[in-house]
């Protein structure tokens, strides 16, 4: 009723945006998770399945191909290293950098944050100061503090970034439990006498999961570009294994004789973190009702 | 007590005291006449038949009052006068406000208009004040849209309004902010931003209701006060009917967005007719009632107005409907001055519902005699 | 005239005194305090996660035991963790930073002469992007799902998706190498020659703008339609028959500017550490390419120094953003009386 009774003027002649027709917004969830989905078999099966080169030990003799070579799709590096199994196999790595990260903050950071809020008091005070701490480094500084005391390796980076993933979901979750618990069903469930691990893992849990996995979602592409950028730095995935960030480094110091070793791995990047955020923006709206 | 004006001294200051006005009819015509209007809601392929109809005359100085429940469409006939409705609404009919077609017009003559003409005041007054703007800055810019006054002479004429409203304190309330007032004075305020360019119209939507019963009443006599100082006449929306017939000279029921019943108050409340407006008086809580009794209600809901029922659109909750009214019965002036539509009205005098309904009659009565009596 | 003045300004100064904003201010100051210490010392621990082979770094892979250890002992590393970092809190507290290992120079020249240019990066870059941001959204929610919104909105949430080191190689290859506007790499101070410094800032505050710019104007534009739709103050403008650009800007815009703020301040850190990655890019020698090669010569002290400063600065931008929104949005300075 409120509709017909409340119309509303907008400022022009423009019309407000009608709510979505039914395939328009079936279309803005299945593509980027087709998109999503594309790029993690490309990355994982691709190399399996198709006639592809190895990342690694090229021939020099064959440096520094164009794109559109003869048995080299995307080209070679300086190296001779075919550029499409360094994408597929940097895409390999970064990907499952991200997952990691982001399965770790999850776990970690999702529990923290809802027990924090959950305990309350003193508890609670604490974590949030040891949060505030830690998202008050910018991201990435931390991130690469933490990885150069350790060293550039794949696990080394899992485990700097999620130094920055864990309170950015606790500070979340914390957020989301924190409303939670004004509700009144909680408050019926602790007067039923649920112990408290029931009440995180039957109550909370499944409530703040879709928030928190939005925001996940969401996040995973900021992880991935940050993975890039220590790549790009040197100090996470460790030359000579492909990741999309140490091809782009690689491909700076030529970038105007050959573009296409900075252009290839950007795109597959864009494509990846745009596939990722459309995905978790489609999910929001479709969580969060309108 | 610095706030309050004396009648003398405001007069002077809006040159606007038309005493006379109030009851003086209009030289050339009603101020407002309503013909037929009709408003479409198209919206992704679904048709909302907001309004269905609608036909009022409106003259100087007076007061009418809309009543309806959620979705009768009041308010959207409203806004189609003021050109108010988004680009997904059709509107048809005629609407002549003093002489000029109001349907149809260009936008910028309509907003030309909006302010200056006729003039809106809504429902929640904490939510229709922008909360970062200064309550004198708001006034202001509804006197500067539509004169040439400089800033201080549009200051002045603020606070003048807000005494003209008895908003106390007026000259320091000029510079607060709107959640530093109570919900009465945000409404006074908001009464104050509409008649800051001497609108000939004021169209009150749900004005009270957000409010507390005091604070009504309070508001209530204001919008009365200043009909009949400022001879600004005034569409009173509600639901309750209650204030109608203790403020309106004319009131008009809707239901499924048509009119189902229009006369003057006194006409009305004295004989009712419309099944539908004797099942809302009768709906109406009262201190006379048996402890530990039923409420009265209309039984179901209102109907859907994408999907109105067949013929008369209340016969499926009336409790006098027959397979007549599968055809729509339509607005006629069955005696003079008190129009319904409906094959089966309430007979006669007295009415047929029962010596409760004949009470409410009564009191109601004297209410509107009452009206009658202030001049109007 | 004046005695009006004057006693508007008491006034107002007295509202603001016993405002709730200063009070909350003044709680999350005390706040500051502890979490910039909690920050030094978080640092400390992260970059000793494995203290001794700063010593090693330094040395070389040749270098023997003794030497090593004789280092270690001479840099005092080889005393326990804590011990070492109240040393360096006690040097900190009066200005004493240490030393490079690298290049012997004080720590706190260093720093000095970089956080200039750092400054001037950031700025440039906050500023362009709202001065790109807010209009583009007041046009874009003018007219909603027109082509000038759909097309922003477009531009805007490809360009979230977009790696700033990524857009910066593309913004040198089209700017500097192909066109050659601008230069790849390099700085000119402003005192030198100010054309100059702008123009060797231009790309690199580009780059770090634009991501900037599409949030904001993703936000924006979501706060200005949200209100046209909804918003009943937005209506009641519109019935005092106020034109739609001023019931844009003075109405929906004004609103707007308290969540643009917040939004801004959330984003700092993000603005902030960008600049590392940039620099380094551009060869600007600020703070950010400091930290880097500082981090690849193993230069402890200044990375100590370094990665303390930026988190400092993020405390202090974060801030003064909230106190910029206690002072600006009236229900905040107000309360309710």
């Amino acid at each position: 009723m409120a509709a017909v009774d409340a119309p509303v003027a907008t400022v022009a002649e423009a019309d407000a945006p009608r709510p979505r027709r039914a395939w328009v917004r079936k279309l803005s969830l299945w593509v980027p998770a087709g998109l999503t989905a594309f790029v993690f078999l490309a990355c994982f099966l691709g190399p399996v399945v198709l006639p592809i080169p190895a990342p690694v030990g090229g021939n020099v003799l064959e440096s520094s191909l164009p794109s559109f070579s003869p048995g080299h799709l995307l080209g070679t590096d300086p190296n001779g290293n075919d550029i499409l199994s360094r994408i597929l196999h940097g895409g390999r790595a970064s990907l499952f950098v991200a997952v990691t990260v982001n399965v770790i903050g999850l776990a970690i950071g999702g529990l923290l944050g809802a027990l924090s809020a959950y305990i309350g008091g003193k508890v609670d005070t604490v974590i949030m100061r040891l949060l505030d701490v830690l998202i008050a480094f910018p991201s990435l500084v931390l991130t690469l503090a933490v990885a150069q005391s350790l060293g550039p390796s794949l696990t080394n980076t899992i485990f700097a970034l999620a130094f920055f993933s864990i309170p950015a979901v606790a500070r979340v979750a914390r957020a989301a439990t924190l409303s939670l618990r004004e509700l009144p069903f909680m408050t019926a469930a602790e007067l039923a006498g649920t112990p408290w691990w029931r009440m995180l893992l039957r109550h909370i849990v499944p409530n703040i999961a879709p928030q928190l996995i939005t925001f996940s979602m969401l996040g995973m592409g900021t992880v991935i570009v940050i993975e890039g950028a220590l790549s790009f730095l040197g100090l996470g995935i460790p030359a000579p294994n492909p990741s999309w960030g140490n091809m782009i480094s690689e491909g700076q110091a030529s970038l105007s004789a050959t573009p296409d070793l900075v252009i290839w791995p950007s795109l597959a990047l864009f494509i990846t973190v745009l596939a990722f955020n459309l995905l978790g923006e489609a999910l929001r709206t479709q969580w969060s009702g309108r | 007590m610095s706030g309050e004006p004396t009648a003398r001294q405001t007069e002077e200051v809006l040159d606007l005291a038309r005493p006379e006005a109030a009851s003086r009819p209009s030289a050339d015509g009603p101020l407002l006449e309503v013909r037929d209007l009709r408003v479409r809601f198209t919206r992704g392929g679904r048709v909302v038949n907001a309004v269905n109809g609608l036909s009022y005359t409106l003259g100087a100085g007076e007061m009418l009052a809309i009543i309806g429940e959620s979705g009768s469409g009041k308010s959207v006939s409203t806004r189609a006068l003021m050109g108010l409705l988004p680009p997904s609404a059709q509107v048809t009919g005629s609407a002549r406000f003093e002489g000029t077609e109001l349907i149809g017009m260009p936008e910028k003559q309509m907003r030309a208009w909006r302010g200056a003409k006729i003039a809106m005041v809504f429902q929640d007054p904490a939510r229709s004040l922008n909360p970062t703007m200064r309550i004198g800055a708001q006034i202001v810019e509804a006197i500067r849209t539509h004169s040439d006054m400089s800033k201080k002479d549009a200051a002045d004429r603020a606070v003048e309004l807000l005494k003209l409203v008895r908003l106390p304190a007026a000259e320091r309330r000029f510079y607060e902010y709107p959640h530093q007032l109570s919900g009465g004075m945000r409404q006074r305020v908001v009464i104050a931003i509409a008649l800051a360019s001497e609108p000939r119209l004021l169209i009150a939507d749900e004005a009270t209701t957000a409010l507390d019963v005091t604070t009504q009443a309070q508001i209530m006599e204001l919008l009365v006060e200043l009909q009949q100082r400022l001879g600004t006449a005034v569409i009173m929306i509600s639901h309750d009917l209650g204030l109608a017939a203790s403020y309106a000279q004319k009131v008009v029921v809707m239901y499924a967005g048509r009119a189902v019943e229009y006369a003057t108050a006194e006409k009305l409340f004295a004989n009712v007719r419309m099944p539908y407006t004797r099942a809302l008086l009768g709906a109406i809580p009262l201190l006379d009632r048996k402890t530990h009794e039923l409420l009265p209600v209309i039984p179901g809901q209102p109907p859907d107005p994408a999907a109105l029922p067949k013929g008369c659109a209340f016969r499926p909750r009336c409790d006098v409907a027959t397979d007549r009214c599968l055809e729509p019965p339509a607005l006629e002036e069955h005696e003079p001055g008190h129009w319904w539509a409906c094959w089966h009205p309430a007979g006669g005098d007295g009415d047929t519902a029962g010596a409760r309904t004949g009470g409410e009659a009564d009191e109601v009565t004297v209410g509107s005699a009452r009206q009658v009596k202030d001049g109007a | 005239m004046t005695v009006a003045v004057e006693r508007r300004t008491r006034n107002v100064t007295a509202a603001l005194l016993a405002s709730p904003s200063l009070r909350l201010v003044g709680k999350r100051l005390l706040m500051a305090i502890p979490i910039t210490l909690g920050v030094s010392i978080l640092t400390f621990w992260v970059l000793n996660l494995v203290p001794g082979s700063a010593a090693q770094q330094l040395l070389g892979v040749e270098a023997t035991e003794e030497q090593v250890r004789a280092l270690e002992r001479e840099m005092g590393l080889d005393r326990p963790a804590w011990i070492r970092y109240l040393d360096w809190l006690g040097g900190a507290v009066t200005g004493d930073l240490g030393k490079s290992f690298v290049s012997d120079q004080q720590v706190t020249s260093l720093l000095g002469e970089r956080l200039v240019v750092t400054f001037e990066l950031v700025i440039l870059a906050m500023v362009g992007s709202l001065v790109l941001a807010i209009p583009v959204a007041l046009l874009a929610a003018y007219r909603p799902n027109r082509l000038f919104d759909r097309l922003s909105m477009v531009v805007s949430v490809s360009g979230l998706s977009v790696a700033n080191y990524v857009l910066a190689l593309v913004l040198v290859l089209i700017f500097a190498v192909q066109l050659g506007w601008f230069p790849a790499i390099g700085y000119v101070p402003f005192t030198e020659d100010p054309v100059e410094n702008l123009r060797t800032m231009a790309l690199p505050a580009a780059a770090i703008a634009f991501p900037l710019f599409c949030f904001y104007t993703r936000f924006l534009r979501g706060d200005l339609v949200d209100q046209l739709l909804g918003q009943d103050y937005i209506i009641t403008a519109q019935a005092k028959g106020v034109g739609p650009w001023r019931v844009l800007i003075r109405h929906a815009f004004r609103n707007s500017s308290f969540g643009l703020i917040t939004v801004v301040g959330l984003n700092l850190s993000t603005l902030i550490g960008a600049t590392v990655i940039i620099e380094q890019i551009f060869a600007i020698p600020g703070l950010g390419q400091l930290m880097v090669q500082a981090i690849n010569t193993r230069d402890m002290l200044v990375v100590q120094a370094c990665v303390i400063v930026f988190a400092v600065v993020t405390v202090v931008a974060n801030l003064v953003t909230d106190l910029l929104y206690a002072v600006l949005d009236p229900r905040i300075r107000y309360g309710s009386s």
